[in-house]
């Protein structure tokens, strides 16, 4: 069994798991200490997930992986080892830490072979295991009624999800009669059956992604859930279904690439313009940066439906991007309701005056998920757009940078409250530990670096995509 | 025969099927479902699938049916308590499922046929299971395994009320 070093991603997750339960069951760990052991144990397995990536396949072609998967994967990885470091002030005073590390490595390894699946039954036994898990996750705030509900909410709805995605696959099933990806994109032919079946399949999709019609579960579960699991809901679970998307749409469907494309063109309009309206009016920091997000992921359908390697390479580029930023403003967002307690905009107000550092951290994220020039969100908005327009449709590229206008007057206006608005009782100042400090730093570095120096950053991305998706059109 | 068995079953299936949806109490649905669910077994052991009909039956209508009788008993459902669903919202979920379904008939009876798989007489004993669970789909199983920790570990976690300092 040499070619097992093609699992080592999801067998480092699956040992990691392991230990963690190991962990828990064995002597009394103080939190701190089993804070420290499993950042140290996540830093190792992001860093090993760099060496010895191969590409192959294993059971039956069951599983595939190659350099682009490994990539999004390692990403992925960092994803959480910056959730881990952000949140530790939450972790720290948390009764359950050891099942916190459990359930969102299991997430995490479902989310990986879902990445790495190359048939429809581990696809959707890898989806669950990515989803139930992460209904837990939801109601961690064990002792809060809004935390359980939203665990509640996530389990009803992807559990819909889950139905329309399996009358889908069943559908395609009986279609085509076979599961494998690879051999299934040579038998669909577009008849009606096959595109109803591909409709319930994107629905189901949707759901997860949050894309508009399918987006009403995300205000209510983002805004109830722990910021920590918030932001690996928005950013590590976003990310590894565009992963999925991406690779699934352009393998699979490729055959379909017009009927997909009608979907996807009404998923981004209505998911940016609808996702925009509505973070205008939101209060509350986590149901203004989930609706952001559901805006974000208008502006990733756009680039994807560009079906090229320009698009698949943007998406990638875009997520790296998006982790980055995304994750910076929500470290900020849950440091300060960790040590304060206070979740709405209106608290931002005055912000600068006792924490100038974290506004300026919170600006630079804004500044970075509006796309304004010398960040990275502008870099990653920018070739999403192109790789959206070498498809020919004005119209929707119009609406988004539209869309991007709007954006920028919601993202402004909380770094306008932060360093312009006046406030009588501004937050405190919050003295930052070890690790949050860590994570912030990697954030910003990440935005700046990838943003004025992304030349390198992107053909990573473009070639390494070149090289391993998906044959051209 | 086989062919007059078989109708019976799906009438049967089917009949309770709608049942479920349609009984008016609860504990009334429950025993529709575990009655569907037998006519299903069924259905599994003419296909000569033994170990998936016995199964079907201990863990579906045994042990999983039991648990949601157990659970409607405890939350003690009436009529008075069911939630009142205005006019609207029953219209246009009416419509909404009527087009779904036109669209689903109208797209299946617009597909091609395709050949019957070869029937496998001896696919679904136990032997056969085993070899397949552990050959081919290896993963699968593993992932199911992992899937099913996970998710113990997070009801374990949201069922206990006031977490113990750990005694040993």
């Amino acid at each position: 069994m040499t070619d097992l070093i093609l699992l080592k991603h999801e067998l480092l997750l699956t040992a990691l798991l392991l230990i963690f339960i190991l962990m828990k069951l064995g002597k009394d760990i103080s939190n701190s200490s089993f804070l420290k052991m499993s950042n140290a144990l996540l830093l190792i397995n992001f860093i090993i997930g760099f060496f010895g990536n191969q590409h192959g396949q294993m059971f039956a072609s069951m599983f595939q992986t190659n350099e682009l998967m490994a990539l999004q994967k390692n990403m992925l990885n960092g994803g959480l080892l910056l959730i881990s470091l952000s949140s530790s002030r939450w972790l720290n005073n948390h009764i359950h830490l050891p099942e916190f590390f459990m359930l969102i490595v299991a997430t995490l390894l479902g989310m990986f072979f879902m990445i790495s699946s190359n048939n429809l039954l581990v696809f959707y036994l890898a989806l669950e295991l990515a989803t139930i898990p992460l209904a837990a996750l939801c109601s961690f705030d064990l002792d809060k009624r809004q935390s359980s509900e939203a665990g509640m909410k996530m389990i009803m709805s992807s559990a819909f999800a889950s139905g329309i995605l399996l009358m889908g696959i069943s559908l395609v099933y009986g279609v085509t009669g076979t599961l494998a990806f690879t051999e299934m994109s040579s038998l669909i032919a577009s008849d009606h059956l096959t595109v109803f079946a591909l409709i319930l399949l994107f629905a189901g999709f949707a759901f997860k992604l949050s894309v508009v019609p399918f987006h009403l579960w995300t205000a209510d579960v983002y805004e109830g859930s722990p910021v920590a699991v918030t932001s690996y809901l928005s950013v590590i679970s976003k990310g590894a279904m565009v992963f999925v998307f991406t690779s699934v749409l352009y393998q699979v469907f490729k055959p379909m690439q017009e009927v997909m494309y009608q979907l996807i063109y009404i998923g981004a309009v209505l998911s940016m313009t609808i996702g925009n309206l509505f973070a205008m009016r939101q209060q509350n920091i986590k149901r203004f940066l989930a609706f952001s997000s559901i805006a974000q992921v208008g502006f990733i359908l756009t680039g994807i439906s560009g079906f090229s390697h320009t698009g698949a390479a943007s998406a990638t580029f875009f997520i790296l991007v998006y982790v980055f930023s995304n994750m910076a403003a929500f470290a900020v967002a849950g440091i300060v309701s960790s040590a304060i307690g206070r979740e709405t905009i209106d608290d931002y107000k005055g912000f600068y005056r006792t924490n100038p550092f974290l506004s300026w951290v919170l600006a630079i994220a804004l500044f970075s998920l509006a796309g304004i020039p010398p960040t990275a969100g502008f870099f990653g908005k920018f070739f999403l757009l192109s790789a959206g327009a070498a498809k020919g449709n004005y119209v929707l590229i119009t609406i988004a940078a539209l869309n991007m206008i709007i954006s920028l007057y919601y993202y402004l206006r909380i770094v306008r409250a932060m360093f312009m608005d006046k406030n009588e009782t501004p937050i405190g100042s919050v003295n930052l530990s070890f690790n949050e400090r860590a994570a912030i730093i990697i954030c910003i570095a990440g935005i700046l670096i990838s943003g004025i120096w992304n030349g390198p950053f992107h053909t990573i991305h473009h070639s390494v995509t070149e090289a391993f998706s998906i044959t051209p059109f | 025969m086989t062919l007059t068995v078989f109708y019976l079953l799906s009438a049967l299936s089917v009949f309770s099927g709608l049942m479920v949806v349609l009984s008016r109490k609860a504990v009334h649905s429950v025993l529709y479902l575990v009655f569907c669910f037998f006519t299903i077994a069924g259905h599994y052991l003419m296909l000569n699938a033994q170990f998936l009909a016995a199964v079907h039956v201990i863990v579906y209508a045994g042990a999983i049916m039991v648990l949601f009788l157990f659970v409607i008993m405890m939350l003690n459902l009436n009529l008075a308590a069911e939630a009142q669903k205005t006019p609207w919202i029953k219209i246009s979920a009416v419509i909404l499922s009527g087009l779904m379904l036109l669209v689903l008939v109208a797209s299946v009876k617009g597909a091609e046929e395709l050949s019957a798989a070869q029937p496998q007489n001896d696919i679904g004993l136990v032997k056969n299971i085993g070899n397949i669970l552990f050959d081919k789909y290896l993963l699968p199983f593993e992932l199911i395994s992992l899937l099913l920790l996970s998710a113990m570990v997070g009801a374990v976690l949201m069922g206990r009320k006031e977490p113990q300092p750990q005694n040993e």
